[in-house]
């Protein structure tokens, strides 16, 4: 993107302007301009047809009692009122905080490392960082069911790993409680994310000058000293990036514990978006759970913003 | 001027599009035209296997031709719903018999009282698909398949475990019997298996128990559920003994219903509570000797669970014609002996000794046990019992399987329940 520096006209002397030859109105500014127009009507029709007029009509629906089929009434704020008191939504909220709180630092520790691990030259460091990276690619339904297959009782690889070490039994059943479920899903997700983690941590690191390092390095610092002392630090940034990626997508987990879980056992494993999906399209309540959809969005935001926030002060400690 | 071609441009595309759309179908046609043209049917696909043979005999034999869509069962409901709801449904909906007093109740379906009258069969369908398909007087949709739930036992187990294979269990203290002693054949064997996180499932395999010993889980109009019944602790309570005694394999506290029917195939499952199309998985596995009984109640008794789908005609279907034909050609002889030769249990009780019996010695048990089968009827049936995270299942999961006591879960379950139907 170049900025065309324009002169300094003054377009409240019309006077001045009359004297001036006529331009022509397709003029290269004008041009530019009607270019630039061309270039993002593409992405802003795509994100008012499938993002500012659907956010405006779930809002419109929360506000209604709709039915998927029959009529649907206004009923103004009484699903927002409902929900404050709704002991399902209120444990698939704190389902969902509980999972966030225990998968984020797992992810950002695991990723960390990692980066830390491949963040060398070599052939070897490449092929690992390709080997880390190689869940990523898979779809999160497909390794969620390749998890489920995996850790099935009696069945799975992961079972017979766990009876060889004499962790479990070969037919303990891995989701038979919401913790042991929450931790076999914990764990496919770290399996599954940390490659990304790691990579965007990695462009961070090598941003950062290798003279920095090598400074500390002669200074006497050991290389995990001159990692603690001097990366971490100036990687604060895409720390914070990588923290609202990872929030944000634990706060909106739902595939992972569809298939895995089911949301069982006895609805021990609910998030957030798998309530939103029970009321909307299981009990067919759509006003309801836009009202459900609109809250969380909100919250999600206001978690962004927090986020946001912190990086932007860290920029300028 | 040429912003002006642009938009003429832009409508005609437009209006080709939409022409498009209608799949060229956009002449409607009346209930009483003759049936000519194309008319679309949706069904479930656990109907995979023999709808296309169904389909091409009456494209074969008539004017008029249907032009079928298989949609996941797991999803049939919403997608139908969704459709119904912005009039891009199909013209006839092969529907799941229990979700019929919920469509039929939203008036998206044409009310099919005239068809059924005029049916010379009408007392030889079905009772529970009939009565599932009645809404404040009217009836919505024809039978169409059946299905009905019994116990298959595994006869070589049985022999090894020292059990008479001819004898099977009548009730509930015969049954934890024989899976003790099927059990005590080694680690890997187990007496009984279910699946204990699927709601559909227990309605069909669990609900049974509860009829046979004489109680109920709804009342008959749907008005008022009965999960805190003392049948239903029978039957939760007896389970438990199952699951805590160690009877049941680990998988089954978790089975979405996916584990339970293999279990049984590996050959080391005594007993299990499935359908007629588990007959059928059996004999092309030619692993298993099995047997086919009425599932017991605490004191003896059977009782067995009526399902399968019921054929409507939709209120926004465009070729009607064809539409009302198919739906009484799928309940004749002719379509019905097609679905029985392919393991489906016909919905002409009339017909049963003659196209579907003789079949398989199995056949039989299934078919009486359809014609005596009951069904809940519900305008929420999904929401309090098919949902695998609603009431139903989630009183299941907690009793059988859960620290907690029965009767605290059931209290729990029975004011989910009645909150949910008294919402409506």
């Amino acid at each position: 993107m170049t900025k065309t520096i324009s002169p300094p006209v003054a377009p409240s002397r019309p006077v001045a302007r009359a004297a001036e030859p006529r331009r022509p109105w397709l003029s290269t500014r004008r041009r530019r301009q009607l270019m630039g127009m061309a270039m993002v009507s593409p992405a802003l029709v795509v994100v008012t047809v499938f993002f500012l007029v659907p956010l405006v009509m779930t809002f419109w629906m929360s506000l209604h009692d709709w039915p998927l089929l029959g009529d649907h009434s206004f009923t103004g704020l009484a699903n927002y009122r409902r929900a404050i008191h709704d002991t399902d939504w209120l444990h698939a909220i704190r389902f969902t905080l509980t999972y966030t709180v225990l998968i984020t630092p797992i992810l950002l520790v695991a990723g960390l490392a990692v980066a830390f691990l491949v963040h060398r030259g070599g052939r070897a460091a490449r092929v690992f960082q390709s080997i880390f990276f190689l869940p990523v690619v898979i779809g999160f339904a497909a390794g969620a069911f390749l998890w489920l297959y995996l850790a099935q009782p009696g069945l799975g690889p992961l079972a017979d790993l766990a009876a060889r070490f004499g962790l479990a039994g070969r037919d303990t059943n891995w989701f038979a409680t919401a913790t042991s479920g929450l931790l076999v899903v914990t764990a496919m997700v770290v399996w599954k994310v940390t490659g990304m983690q790691m990579l965007l941590l990695l462009s961070g690191m090598q941003a950062i000058p290798g003279e920095l390092t090598e400074a500390a390095r002669i200074d006497g610092a050991s290389r995990w000293k001159a990692f603690l002392h001097v990366t971490l630090p100036l990687l604060r940034p895409t720390l914070a990036l990588v923290l609202v990626f990872s929030v944000a997508g634990s706060l909106l987990a739902f595939d992972q514990f569809y298939i895995m879980t089911a949301g069982g056992p006895s609805n021990g494993t609910i998030t957030a978006v798998y309530q939103i999906y029970r009321t909307s399209f299981i009990n067919f309540d759509l006003g309801y759970g836009a009202a459900l959809s609109a809250i969380l969005m909100v919250a999600l935001a206001a978690v962004s913003a927090v986020q946001m926030l912190l990086l932007r002060n860290s920029d300028h400690s | 001027m040429r912003s002006t071609r642009l938009v003429a441009a832009a409508g005609a595309l437009a209006l080709l599009l939409a022409g498009c759309g209608g799949g060229g179908g956009d002449q409607k046609s009346a209930a009483t035209d003759k049936p000519t043209g194309t008319a679309t049917l949706w069904v479930r696909d656990s109907a995979k296997g023999f709808i296309n043979l169904l389909s091409e005999q009456y494209n074969k034999t008539h004017e008029g031709k249907v032009k079928v869509t298989v949609v996941p069962s797991a999803n049939f409901v919403q997608k139908f719903g969704t459709a119904a709801a912005s009039g891009s449904g199909p013209d006839i909906a092969s529907i799941d018999l229990v979700y019929l007093p919920y469509f039929a109740s939203k008036g998206v379906l044409d009310d099919l009282t005239p068809v059924l009258d005029s049916l010379s069969w009408k007392n030889g369908l079905s009772p529970a698909h009939k009565k599932l398909a009645v809404f404040e007087g009217k009836t919505y949709a024809l039978p169409f398949t059946a299905e009905a739930s019994v116990t298959f036992y595994n006869k070589d187990l049985f022999k090894k475990a020292g059990l008479d294979p001819a004898k099977s269990p009548k009730n509930f203290a015969e049954m934890l019997a024989d899976a003790r002693a099927i059990r005590k054949l080694g680690p890997d064997y187990y007496g009984f298996t279910m699946a204990g996180q699927c709601g559909g499932c227990n309605i069909f395999e669990f609900a049974p128990h509860v009829w046979a010993s004489g109680g109920k889980v709804l009342s008959d109009d749907g008005k008022s559920a009965a999960f805190d019944s003392s049948e239903v602790t029978d039957a939760l309570t007896f389970y438990r003994q199952l699951w805590t005694e160690g009877l049941m394999p680990p998988s089954a506290k978790t089975d979405n219903g996916s584990v339970q029917p293999a279990s049984f195939q590996s050959g080391k499952v005594g007993m299990v509570n499935l359908g007629a199309f588990f007959v059928q998985t059996l004999v092309a596995d030619k692993k298993i000797d099995f047997g086919a009984t009425p599932i017991v109640g605490k004191d003896g008794g059977s009782a067995s669970f009526a399902g399968g789908d019921e054929i409507a005609v939709t209120k926004g279907a465009k070729n009607k014609a064809v539409a009302y034909d198919f739906v009484k050609w799928a309940t004749s002889e002719e379509a019905q002996t097609i679905l029985a030769k392919n393991a489906i249990v016909p919905v002409r009780t009339d017909l049963i000794d003659k196209i579907y019996a003789p079949l398989d010695p199995r056949y039989k048990v299934l078919g009486q046990a359809m014609a005596v089968g009951q069904t809940p009827y519900s305008v929420v049936e999904n929401a309090i019992i098919n949902d695998n995270n609603g009431p139903w299942s989630k009183l299941i999961n907690q009793a059988v399987f859960g620290t907690g006591d029965v009767k605290s879960a059931q209290s729990a379950a029975q004011t989910a329940a009645q909150q949910i139907i008294d919402k409506g």
